[in-house]
């Protein structure tokens, strides 16, 4: 099997599809997924993702469901997949590659992180409306997890490595052990919608949690693994409050589809109380008080001094 | 498609090589794949090294891990044995029509048109898949792990379409001449099991070789029944690959 490790792509190499002729020049390393790396390269001003994988097969299987997920018109505004080619190294050797739509964002903790956790509602909605466009064509995501959520700004989601995509009714290609329901006892490897949902419930866990659910999966015995014991982490987590039902239904594949859970959700949200509140108040807004305080007291006074000139 | 998992964590010592006796299951048409677990580093080199000749000579995968993994490892190395043993069929059948040709030749949109047969045949292929497990004195604290790895494998492959069926043997078996132990005859589910391996006697001697030969004659037992699904497969790609 060959290897990833030691190839020879650094920035400013050029890299020349070799049936199609395409010239992409290599910016940064963007990541590394099951199937390949991710590079950020550039091409006539414009930038791309590019992901060269290591198994022709494996990547050729995953440009395929893309390839499905887009005859159904599934990629948002433009398209996702861009250009599928192989390349031959210094070396050689022949790799596989496609490149993709380059969205620039952040993972979910960074940019709950740097923009206040009263997003999470609004990032949970959008993961949850991308999932249930896939559920309607006809596929799962599979992998869903942290590493495979890109946020953009104002809360845009895009769901990144396409490697676990699964037709319903077929097993579920590639998954992750703590956001997978057969792990947790609560399910098959059937990919069916509850699947995904399932792992979304495990991933707001996951955002909220991490170190308690990494515990619960050390300290648990296999068969203990459970819904329960999902829904303990849950109830002591605050921001979650006021989704636990609505997690709880996740956690069962009580949703039809990712449609139907992202309507609930919305439901949920738009209600006021849903706002996560942020543990402090922003400095801007203490200034804004003091200073709207302050100048209430010196009109008061003044006015008090005038009262009191009027009366004598 | 028949495949070998021999799960170790030493050497062998007793009777025939276990490189010949998996070299011996290829010729059968059995992959052997193999994982070695190693939570303190005590295969050592020497061990290591006829792990990867093992899986080599079997026409299989290996990977060293260490016991939380092994769930994990199990369930993902059957897969891509499946996929591997599905791509050789595809190569040599594009070999016998095109002549020279894999498929990373292949252009891109031929390509994907192949790849989507392969993963269809990897969905829908008949599956036996024997697991040997060494059950020596340094592997009883992980036997929990091997019977939890078991479990989940069995949960992946029941989501396939294909019949899936699962066989487990532990080696060595407590009396001197018995090589190896069927804890488990051929299986499509493991629903209201208590545990696969009751109570075992572990001893000293770890005759892997002896033991991969078993389980090859367990899988040539029903040999004729299965020489017949070979055919209907291949019946399958020759028509839709191509």
């Amino acid at each position: 099997m060959t290897t990833l490790s030691k190839l020879p792509l650094k920035k400013g190499s050029v890299l020349v599809g070799k049936w199609k002729g395409q010239q992409y020049r290599i910016e940064s390393l963007l990541g590394e997924g099951a199937n390949g790396k991710v590079f950020l390269v550039s091409k006539d001003w414009n930038w791309y993702a590019l992901k060269i994988g290591a198994d022709a097969i494996d990547l050729q299987s995953e440009i395929n469901a893309l390839k499905a997920l887009a005859e159904r018109n599934l990629s948002q505004n433009d398209n996702y997949l861009k250009d599928v080619d192989d390349c031959i190294m210094p070396d050689g050797k022949e790799y596989s590659f496609y490149t993709m739509r380059y969205v620039k964002g952040q993972d979910i903790p960074t940019y709950l992180e740097q923009n206040g956790q009263e997003w999470f509602p609004l990032l949970a909605l959008n993961i949850l409306r991308r999932l249930g466009q896939l559920h309607q064509a006809g596929w799962i995501f599979g992998d869903l997890k942290v590493e495979n959520i890109i946020i953009a700004e104002y809360g845009h989601v895009e769901l990144i490595d396409y490697g676990g995509a699964t037709k319903i009714g077929k097993s579920v290609k590639q998954f992750t052990e703590i956001y997978d329901r057969g792990y947790w006892n609560s399910g098959t490897r059937c990919a069916d919608s509850a699947y995904d949902l399932f792992s979304f419930a495990t991933l707001c866990v996951q955002l909220f949690a991490p170190r308690k659910l990494a515990q619960a999966t050390s300290d648990l015995i296999p068969q203990n693994r459970s819904i329960e014991e999902l829904m303990s982490i849950v109830k002591s987590i605050p921001q979650l409050a006021h989704y636990e039902g609505w997690l709880l239904k996740a956690f069962h594949g009580q949703f039809r589809h990712g449609e139907e859970a992202a309507e609930a959700w919305r439901m949920l949200a738009h209600r006021r109380k849903a706002i996560v509140k942020s543990n402090k108040t922003p400095r801007w807004l203490k200034v804004l008080i003091t200073v709207s305080l302050l100048s209430l007291c010196t009109v008061a006074s003044i006015a008090l001094l005038e009262l009191g000139g009027l009366l004598k | 498609m028949k495949q070998i998992l021999l799960i170790t964590d030493g050497c062998s010592n007793v009777g025939m090589s276990p490189v010949v006796a998996a070299a011996h299951a290829k010729s059968e048409g059995i992959s052997v794949n193999v994982i070695g677990v190693v939570d303190q580093g005590e295969l050592g080199e020497y061990g290591s090294a006829e792990i990867h000749e093992i899986a080599r000579a079997g026409g299989g995968l290996s990977r060293l891990v260490q016991t939380k993994e092994l769930a994990q490892t199990v369930q993902m190395m059957t897969r891509k044995t499946v996929v591997q043993t599905i791509q050789i069929a595809v190569q040599k059948e594009l070999q016998h029509v095109l002549g020279n040709h894999s498929i990373e030749a292949l252009s891109p949109e031929k390509r994907s048109e192949v790849v989507r047969v392969m993963d269809e045949l990897t969905e829908t292929s008949e599956l036996q898949v024997a697991l040997l497990i060494d059950a020596s004195a340094s592997m009883r604290p992980k036997l929990a792990s091997v019977e939890e790895a078991i479990y989940d494998l069995m949960l992946s492959l029941q989501a396939r379409e294909g019949k899936s069926e699962i066989a487990v043997f532990h080696f060595p078996g407590a009396k001197h001449q018995e090589d190896c132990v069927n804890d488990l005859n051929w299986t499509t589910h493991l629903k209201g099991m208590q545990s696969i391996f009751p109570k075992l006697h572990m001893s000293g001697t770890t005759p892997t070789g002896p033991a991969i030969m078993s389980v090859v004659e367990f899988f040539t037992k029903q040999k004729a029944k299965s020489a017949h699904d070979l055919t209907e497969m291949d019946g399958i790609i020759g028509d839709n690959a191509i």
